[in-house]
């Protein structure tokens, strides 16, 4: 009950500050304008995507569609969401301890482990949010505006997932965003609680993505080595929501790395913010 | 004796190697408003933030109500309220709604927070945004979020700094009034004056360390810190006079005024000794060293720097 309460805190804290929109502001706004590209260009995609199909098959209709759209969306902005994230679970702590709040609210007689909880929890609830909102701008905005139907997605050649199928698999790509997410929020997190001032953890969190995508596209074979080890890695686990058939078993493998990252991450947060002195 | 609201014992705490507190120990007993008196830099405020397990200390222990904060861990701070050095809010929250979400934590009802906002003036300004406010209404929500869960036990530190003459006397007004309603307070300050002003019992620190601790009376008894001048005539009648009274302490002479060690209590008596012994008493006035004291132990710092 209390730790509801005291998330229900956090939350007003988060959305009291106008930072905190402009995630939204950029989701809300972006969207839809790459939205538009997307379908001035639409039948460019559609010939690129279909150039492959026409020499075995008779192509009738038209493949470009809302699906299509979010699939492309997804391909080319989701490797930029985690700064968003960053603006907000990067300052959780961190922002506090620099206006200085964090010391009335520790003065009181709550754990520091559950204050601590509570903010993971309203940052992860922010994630989430973020998420959910990518996935109404991208996918509910882009079936309204560019209608549905069949997916035709790359995978070891080009696939075909029949419209009714492409809801469930959508759906699924965005909990695996998420889960994506909320490593990046885990991560922005630790570093909120090392230091005293906002930038630091967003900057941080974002070079070790920025580092860790570098890692995942350069063909160097020390690089190779250590790439299954790093989560950046995995970042691109919500397309395997569009393989046929599903790779669980990879999947649960990658989820698996993903939460002991996400678990190491928080671990080191409770450990840092539970000991450290509060100075400031 | 009673057990003492705060015990501090042999508490130190050293930051990069550089020793800030050095074996500090002192108590606070219900009832008191207990000045924490010293130079800036001494050590104050880091031995505050050790009383609210906001820094941990190297070695010793500080007991609250009679537990141990480092054994019973942050459940000892209920009961407790504390303005740690300047009052910070959510800026772009009202100062309702700031208290609001310190109310939520601890379950304490709506009523409350309108008590408090009334009790420090901010009636009017309640529902601005903070960031409006003056340096002086921060400090007096800073108070009222102290005073928010009912504390038996207040700790201020340093309330007045940056207020104008007007705003000090305000807070010290309140504190006054908070200490007749039967709060136990502490109060951390660097201002003379105040503390003579407020507290009942003080301890002074310097460099991290005790320098002397004990009531008002106990130090004007103990300690040549707290200073009577008499201006009486004539002047060598009062000093044998003087000199006979087992109250008085550390008589000297210095020019046309004597000067001795009494407690408060005590003045009237002397003042019916000297009158019956038909000597004529012109002035009677307190003065206190810790003034020189203090500039004696601010320049030594000056002079050997930490």
């Amino acid at each position: 009950m209390m730790l509801l309460r005291l998330t229900g805190n956090e939350l007003v804290k988060i959305f009291g500050k106008w930072r905190t929109y402009l995630g939204f502001l950029a989701i809300g706004v972006l969207l839809p304008l790459v939205l538009w590209g997307i379908s001035l260009g639409g039948g460019e995609i559609e010939r690129n995507t279909v150039r492959q199909l026409r020499e075995n098959f008779i192509v009738v209709g038209s493949i470009f569609n809302g699906f299509l759209a979010t699939y492309i969306v997804m391909n080319f902005l989701w490797v930029h969401v985690p700064f968003l994230i960053a603006l907000v679970a990067g300052d959780v702590v961190a922002g506090e301890g620099s206006a200085g709040t964090l010391r009335i609210y520790l003065t009181r007689p709550i754990s520091r482990g559950k204050i601590l909880t509570a903010k993971l929890l309203a940052s992860y609830a922010y994630t989430l949010m973020i998420v959910l909102f990518f996935a109404l701008m991208s996918l509910g905005l882009g079936s309204l505006w560019l209608g549905t139907g069949d997916l035709v997605v790359r995978h070891e050649g080009l696939l075909i997932l029949p419209k009714s199928m492409a809801w469930t698999r959508f759906g699924l790509s965005f909990l695996f965003a998420g889960a994506i997410m909320l490593v990046v929020a885990s991560l922005c997190f630790m570093f909120s609680t090392t230091v005293n001032n906002a930038i630091g953890p967003i900057i941080g969190a974002m070079a070790v993505i920025v580092i860790g995508l570098a890692i995942a596209g350069i063909p160097i074979g020390f690089f190779e080595q250590i790439r299954p080890y790093l989560f950046t890695t995995y970042f691109d686990l919500w397309q395997q929501a569009f393989y046929d058939p599903i790779p669980w078993g990879e999947i649960s493998r990658q989820l698996a790395i993903l939460l002991a990252y996400t678990v190491g991450f928080l671990v080191v947060s409770f450990l840092i913010f539970t000991k450290k002195d509060i100075l400031s | 004796m009673t057990t003492p609201i705060v015990r501090v014992n042999g508490l130190t705490k050293s930051f990069q190697n550089r020793r800030v507190i050095d074996d500090l120990s002192f108590e606070i007993h219900r009832g008191q408003t207990y000045g924490f008196l010293g130079p800036n830099g001494a050590g104050k405020s880091t031995t505050i933030r050790m009383m609210l397990s906001l820094v941990r200390p190297d070695a010793g222990d500080i007991e609250l109500f009679g537990k141990s904060l480092g054994a019973a861990g942050q459940k000892v701070l209920q009961g407790v309220g504390a303005l740690v050095e300047e009052a910070d809010f959510y800026e772009y929250l009202s100062a309702r709604k700031n208290l609001r979400l310190l109310a939520t934590m601890e379950g304490v009802p709506e009523k409350r927070i309108e008590e408090v906002i009334t009790q420090v003036g901010l009636t009017e300004w309640a529902d601005e945004p903070v960031k409006r406010y003056s340096h002086g209404m921060k400090q007096r929500l800073g108070i009222a979020q102290a005073l928010l869960p009912s504390p038996e036990f207040l700790i201020l530190d340093e309330p007045t700094t940056g207020l104008d003459p007007r705003g000090m006397k305000e807070v010290r007004e309140l504190i006054q009034s908070l200490h007749h309603r039967g709060l136990t307070i502490f109060l951390s300050s660097h201002l003379l004056n105040e503390v003579e002003q407020i507290c009942s019992a003080v301890a002074i620190i310097h460099r991290g360390k005790l320098i002397t601790s004990g009531t008002m009376d106990e130090l004007i008894r103990e300690t040549d810190l707290f200073v009577t001048e008499v201006h009486a005539n004539p002047q060598d009648t009062a000093r044998e006079i003087l000199a006979d009274l087992s109250f008085v302490r550390h008589l000297e002479q210095d020019d046309s005024v004597l000067k001795l060690n009494i407690a408060s209590e005590d003045v009237p008596r002397m003042n019916a000794a000297l009158v019956e012994s038909g000597v004529e008493v012109s002035a009677i006035i307190p003065r206190t060293r810790l003034e020189d004291y203090f500039l004696e132990i601010t320049e030594d710092s000056r002079e050997h720097p930490e």
